[in-house]
């Protein structure tokens, strides 16, 4: 390209210095908009042909930057005016010159002359404005950020898709920079970022560019913050992205776009306060009104920026879209009168960011980098990654983060997969997840092919682990340059040619020389440097591997006194490698070593944060052996540790009993069936992978010898040899099975398109009902279903009807299954029967769960679905039978037959029972209330009036309220606890289902999994009528409270009295009391239990479900205890083991509104209301009044030593009206939520004709 | 960290349309596209922040999850001033390209339940 006059070739050096220089004097000017000006033209097609695309094949109208070629007088004449406006500084039109953007227009080839002619006819503009008042004029010449982004999927359905890649855009940023560059530009704008991968892309390919012409133009970088929130596009906040585009040496960082100045602002100030470098901004004139115009007038905007300049945070301004010259001259008018900002110098400390930044600042001790996403350091993750299962992968980097990892390592160095594209497309997987992708992340790899594709995918700045000079300097130096371009701080091993460094000596001369090629050859800042002076194992028993600790240790010191500002990591595991297997010695050793390192220099280490032991908590005979060996202090160190290791092996090398592995020699047919019927998953992998080799197609594993596995699975259950627990555990052994053939069916269907897939018995689709919570019953079900080769679509919980009808529309399920605990939740599934009928679907529905029956779904949700069939499925092991038989063509017809005619059995025979129990009138039921004395009666007063919050939780002594018999009854096995784990027909199951229920409560407890929360609080009440009065103190004054009650209107034999709770409370005259609590098992379980699902683990997932269930009742249980020893005090002198509570022989109770003695579940709004219980105990009600998380209990104290529970059974019409009115609730809306233990129909009332 | 079940969106279409809400439900008026100057659909910054359902959704469950406004279980969305209504539903839906990372996060966090 041979130049001509109107582009004379700057020299860069000289601009970079006359734009500081000018800068530091004034706040510099930059035009305005360019679109908005051409808008104001009013160009037709014509122009934007002009002679060169006469003949174009698609419109050119828009494609503004064209304008350049084909009205070059137009867009010199609108720079012009900018410049005479006051601008120092012209924006080429150039924003959508790049192939990526032009492809819409066909205009690819136009690119490098439109970057070209986009720098000449500003530099005419400029020249001629210098003549006229000999002031400099810049162009810098604008890069848009492409109408495509490379850090994100634009399919939220597919988040690891890319519809371009960073070489993509490093060739056509690299274009467009040419023609910017040949033709003189004097600076380079990257603005409107929205992605920030692309610009670091753009950023590569132009320092490749100035590498190649040994160039150095100043780089200008402008991001957009698109919500109010305060991220770009992309996500990052405004430190982070400045963070990840440091590398860029950039001469102005700032914002433009977006956002009009005022909400900028906020921004901007972060930006200013981050950034060592010139603050550049533009905002928008405003934001566009409803007719796409921008209506903040010149003086407005100035007036906005005019603050900025104020609050010292301008070094250049102008103005994006909407702005015009009036704008810019108002605005150079208004930062006139102000200094530019002061540039900041920043401490040299390693930055890093992945969506949020983060400082390795002096107050940081330690950065724990997270290792369990490392293929060569967790097992688990190795499984998931093989597997392929990036769902449960992707869930441990969330819970490294969520756990406090300031980085994560990833590593997928396996040699059974392609470590590259797992790493790219684990990598894009993750930058869709913000709750990961916020921390910087460690790229980790043997392979430097493996680290460059990663480089390549992240926005943020990372940390490359590791390069070394192994292969010599020159390749050292060409991985360092590179790792720099890519914008990442780096981990150097002290690895040279001859080897790695073991010595003290050999590791600080390694480390030393790589510095100075880094900080002198290189240019690599020295606070991006970590050295990793490798951790070696000690205690080996060979003498030369003695001082490996304090060579480390020696090390670090003399490095990070020698060579300033670098950083030391290293991997601590390798230390103790000769004592595999015993992991509270190893513990103890990291400990130690980490306690000396870090007090020389360590700052960094990969590390399990959680298997970490407390330096000074370490028993001191056994600290003392590890300092002996890690700081190699006697020559007999080794052999006292290991003399003393054993005893401190604790739990973990537990003698296991020899197990009998006979069957592992039979066929693998034999095998798969053994393992999927006693549950094993050991072998699973390896099993399911030989039958694969062996079928013809993989399908046929899993109709082959797995679902003859299943099937005998499924008779044993069906004859009661085997149980739930056992059951659900074959399912996980399938599960994994089926998620090692999937990528191999996957394949096969890839490869010819019509290959059948699996056929399913059948389409199931499962939901709790809206307003409940409770899913375990549910959660069985559909592992059992699935067993037997159905599908299962499960919507979870609190699903609404209109989700699930549209569900099992979309799906077209076969039949659909409701599931639901609380008393609402029946009325729920008839909406839903009715819904279904209304609709017109006529596929089977199951009901289950606690509160349902066989009569309700017959009197109820049976009569409002008659297109279909309602089903009550008592339990799980009925479900399959039902399911079978509903889908079975030859069956189908008679078992809904046999159905109907039970149903109209059991509500015939339920009409006659109603009929039979006659019931009192309510004011005869009040009549005969129960009396206590309350004359010789002095009612115990509680400790305290108002609430308590607890938070000292021991779940070790919680465990000890449990009542083993409801958890037995989770998985169907019945029988009390502890008889149930001698019983000869389910005595083994139940047993093996204890032991696994042990180990996990160990680990709940061992591990903190559950954070249980409790509000306890107490009040002066008295009774009046069937009501109980709360007062706000002994005063008994202010009311606070009214809690209703309803009463027995059963009639009654022998002149017992119909109960209402209020009766065990005294009337006004007698000072008494009431309490009332909430206790909650914690949130936590709800993620454990995903966990377990994400890996294929039901049976795992149920189990922690069901403890916490127990945890919750055994917290209430523990916590009425403490109120009547304690804060009531009443039963001080108690003296009831743990385990004899379950059979509550203490005196008091503690109902809960929705269940027998209160059946109003409403009246929990009360109880919530006086415990604050959202804030105090972090529980929430749904719509139907159930309590969110799941395992909570709620309820009400009563002291009183005769009361006892009851059930209020049915209730007429006149306490119905009697109760609303005292509620002030409408009579429908009671009738409503007491549904299921009304005596009557609601409605008019009908008096019969006689 | 669970999963955070998503939230249900009723899309109202109709100008005039009443709907009772209750404490849980937030309300999202639409304001009409305002296409300054460029196609509709184009990615500008500066109209996706305002007009975007996503962007809007997202800006109200951050500014939930920061306190700055009342949390919320449910949404309506009001669309009666949009004239192009199927786009708000492809982007309800997750069909229309995502232009951010925010766009994700709604992806996962609401879900259109219905119209009204």
């Amino acid at each position: 390209m041979s130049h001509h006059v109107d582009a004379p070739i700057p020299d860069w050096n000289e601009v970079r210095d006359a734009l500081t220089k000018a800068a530091r004097e004034r706040i510099l000017i930059l035009d305005g908009a360019m679109g908005t000006m051409i808008q104001r033209q009013k160009l037709t097609e014509e122009n934007f042909r002009g002679e060169r695309f006469k003949d174009w094949k698609l419109p050119l109208q828009g494609n503004n930057d064209l304008l350049v070629i084909t009205e070059p007088q137009i867009i010199e004449d609108i720079h012009y005016q900018y410049f005479m406006a006051g601008a120092d500084i012209a924006e080429t039109n150039t924003f959508s010159a790049t192939s990526v953007a032009q492809a819409d227009y066909a205009c690819e080839d136009a690119v490098y002359d439109i970057n070209y002619q986009g720098v000449v006819v500003a530099r005419r503009a400029a020249l001629k404005a210098e003549a006229a008042d000999g002031r400099r004029r810049f162009v810098a010449g604008a890069i848009g950020p492409t109408n495509k982004t490379s850090s994100m999927s634009t399919d939220v359905s597919s988040p690891g898709f890319r519809s371009i890649t960073f070489d993509e855009l490093v060739v056509a940023y690299g274009e467009a920079i040419r023609g910017l560059v040949d033709a003189g530009a004097d600076l380079l704008l990257f603005e409107t970022i929205t992605d920030t991968l692309n610009t670091k892309a753009g950023i590569f390919a132009a320092q490749r560019l100035f590498e190649e012409r040994g160039i150095d133009v100043p780089i200008m970088i402008s991001g957009t913050i698109t919500d109010l929130s305060g991220r770009t596009l992309s996500g990052q906040t405004p430190t982070a992205f400045w963070y990840s585009v440091r590398h860029a040496n950039p001469i102005t960082i700032g914002l433009n776009c977006a956002l009009g100045a005022n909400a900028m602002r906020a921004h901007l100030g972060e930006l200013s306060d981050a950034a060592d470098t010139f603050i550049c901004a533009y905002p928008n004139a405003g934001l566009p009104n409803a007719f796409g115009q921008y209506d903040e007038s010149p003086e407005f905007m100035a007036e906005q920026v005019e603050g900025f300049a104020q609050a010292g945070y301008l070094n250049i301004v102008g103005g994006c879209c909407g702005s015009t010259p009036d704008h810019i001259a108002a605005i150079a008018k208004a930062v006139s009168k102000y200094p530019p900002r002061v540039v900041p110098e920043n401490e040299k400390l390693l930055r890093l960011a992945g969506l949020e930044p983060f400082t390795l600042t002096k107050d940081i001790p330690f950065v724990n980098v997270g290792e369990r996403t490392n293929v060569t350091g967790s097992a688990r993750f190795r499984k998931l990654i093989t597997a392929g299962d990036y769902t449960a992968a992707l869930d441990v980097a969330r819970d490294q983060v969520a756990n406090g990892a300031q980085v994560i390592d990833i590593n997928m160095d396996e040699g059974l997969i392609d470590s590259k594209q797992v790493m790219i497309d684990y990598l894009n997987l993750l930058a869709a997840e913000p709750d990961i992708a916020k921390v910087p992340l460690m790229i980790d790899s043997s392979k430097w092919e493996v680290i460059e594709a990663g480089l390549k995918c992240v926005q943020g700045k990372a940390l490359v682990n590791s390069i070394s000079m192994k292969e010599g300097e020159a390749q050292f130096l060409a991985q360092a340059r590179l790792v720099r371009a890519y914008g990442a701080a780096v981990v150097v091993m002290a690895f040279d040619e001859k080897g790695q460094a073991d010595t003290e000596a050999r590791k600080v001369e390694i480390c030393t020389r790589a510095y100075k090629l880094l900080t002198e050859v290189v240019g690599f800042p020295p606070e991006d440097i970590v050295f990793d002076p490798n951790v070696f194992a000690v205690a080996t028993g060979i003498e030369e591997h003695n001082n490996y600790g304090n060579d480390f240790i020696g090390a670090t010191k003399t490095i990070t006194e020698t060579l300033p500002h670098v950083h030391i990591s290293g991997g601590i595991s390798n230390l103790s490698f000769s004592f595999r297997g015993n992991e509270p010695v190893r513990e103890a050793m990291h400990a130690v070593f980490l306690y000396y390192a870090i007090q020389n220099g360590m700052d960094m280490g990969i590390v399990n944060a959680g298997q970490l032991a407390v330096y000074e908590s370490i028993d001191a005979e056994l600290r003392d052996a590890c300092e002996d060996v890690i700081l190699n202090r006697n020559p007999e160190a080794t052999d006292r540790l290991l003399a003393i290791a054993e005893r401190y092996r604790g739990t973990a090398g537990k003698e296991v009993a020899a197990k009998d592995l006979s069957w592992r020699e039979k066929s693998v047919e034999d095998r798969i069936a053994h393992a999927l019927v006693n549950g094993i998953t050991e072998y699973i992998d390896a099993d399911t992978d030989e039958a694969r080799l062996k079928l013809p197609r993989p399908l046929h594993v899993i109709e082959g010898p797995l679902m003859a596995g299943m099937s005998i699975v499924g008779d044993l259950f069906g004859s009661g040899k085997m149980f739930l627990p056992q059951v659900v555990k074959s399912a996980r052994v399938m599960k994994q099975a089926v998620a090692l053939l999937l990528p191999y069916m996957e394949a096969e269907k890839n490869a010819d398109g019509n290959a059948t897939g699996r056929q399913s018995a059948g389409k199931v689709l499962m939901a709790t009902v809206k307003g409940d919570v409770h899913d375990i019953g549910k959660n069985i079900v559909g592992v059992v279903l699935s067993c037997n080769n159905y599908e299962i679509i499960d919507l979870g919980v609190m699903v609404p009807t209109a989700k699930i009808l549209q569900t099992a529309r979309d799906e077209k399920v076969d039949i659909i299954g409701l599931s639901g605990l609380i008393t609402p939740s029946l009325d729920e599934m008839v909406h839903v029967a009715a819904e279904m009928e209304r609709e017109g679907f006529d596929i089977p529905l199951l009901i289950g769960g606690a509160t349902t029956s066989r009569v309700h779904t017959a009197v109820k949700i049976h009569p409002r679905y008659n297109l279909g069939q309602a089903v009550h499925v008592h339990d799980a092991s009925r479900a399959v039978g039902v399911v079978g038989n509903l889908l079975s063509k030859d069956n189908k017809v008679s078992f809904i037959a046999d159905i109907r005619a039970e149903y109209a059995k059991a509500a015939a025979a339920h009409e006659r029972a109603e009929l039979d129990k006659k019931r009192v009138p309510l004011a005869e039921a009040r009549a005969n209330s129960f009396k206590p004395d309350w004359s010789g009666y002095v009612p115990p007063k509680p400790s305290f009036i108002g609430t308590k919050v607890f938070d000292d939780i021991d779940l070790a002594d919680i465990a000890k309220y449990i009542d083993w018999t409801p958890f037995f009854q989770t998985w169907e096995l019945k029988g009390r606890y502890p008889a149930i784990l001698q019983d000869e027909r389910q005595g083994e199951a139940a047993r093996q289902l204890w032991a696994d229920a042990q180990a996990m409560l160990k680990q709940i407890i061992d591990e903190k999994w559950f954070k249980p929360r409790a509000v306890v609080g107490f009040w002066p009440a008295n009774a009046s009528g069937d009501d109980i009065r709360l007062y706000k103190d002994e005063g008994r004054a202010e009311e606070i409270a009214t809690l209703f009650t309803l009463r027995q209107q059963l009639s009654k034999r022998d002149g017992k009295p119909h109960m209402a709770l209020a009766d065990f409370v005294a009337p006004a005259g007698t000072p008494d009391y009431m309490g009332a609590f909430v206790v909650t098992a914690g949130l936590e379980e709800v993620a454990i239990a995903d966990k377990f699902e994400a890996a294929n683990d039901d049976y795992s997932s149920i189990l922690v479900k069901a403890l916490a269930d127990r945890f919750a009742e055994a917290y209430a249980e523990q916590m009425h205890e403490r109120v009547r020893k304690e804060y009531w005090g009443y039963g001080a002198a108690e003296s009831f083991a743990p385990d004899e509570l379950a059979g509550e022989p203490y005196r008091g109770i503690r109902p809960a509104p929705g269940y027998p003695a209160q059946p109003d579940h409403t009246e929990k709004t009360t109880l919530f209301r006086l415990l604050d219980a959202e804030k105090n105990a972090g529980v929430t009600l749904t719509e139907s009044y159930a309590m969110w998380p799941g395992s909570s209990v709620s309820g009400i104290y009563f002291s009183h030593p005769e009361s006892y529970y009851f059930g209020v059974a049915k209730v007429e019409r006149d306490q119905v009206i009697d109760y609303a009115q005292r509620k002030n609730m409408p009579v429908a809306e009671v009738e409503r939520w007491l549904g299921p233990i009304l005596n009557y129909i609601p409605g008019p009332a009908i008096i019969a004709a006689e | 960290m669970g999963k955070v079940e998503p939230i249900p969106v009723t899309l109202v279409t109709e100008p005039g349309r009443l709907l009772a809400l209750d404490a849980d439900t937030a309300l999202l008026r639409l304001p009409a596209n305002t296409g300054h100057g460029h196609d509709d659909g184009a990615q500008c910054p500066a109209c996706a922040m305002r007009t975007d359902v996503r962007a809007l959704l997202f800006d109200m469950l951050e500014g939930a999850r920061q306190g700055l406004r009342p949390g919320f279980s449910k949404v309506v969305v009001d669309a009666s001033a949009v004239t192009d209504t199927a786009r708000v539903v492809d982007a309800l839906m997750g069909k229309l390209p995502a232009q951010a990372l925010r766009d994700h996060t709604v992806a996962r966090s609401f879900y259109l339940a219905g119209a009204a």
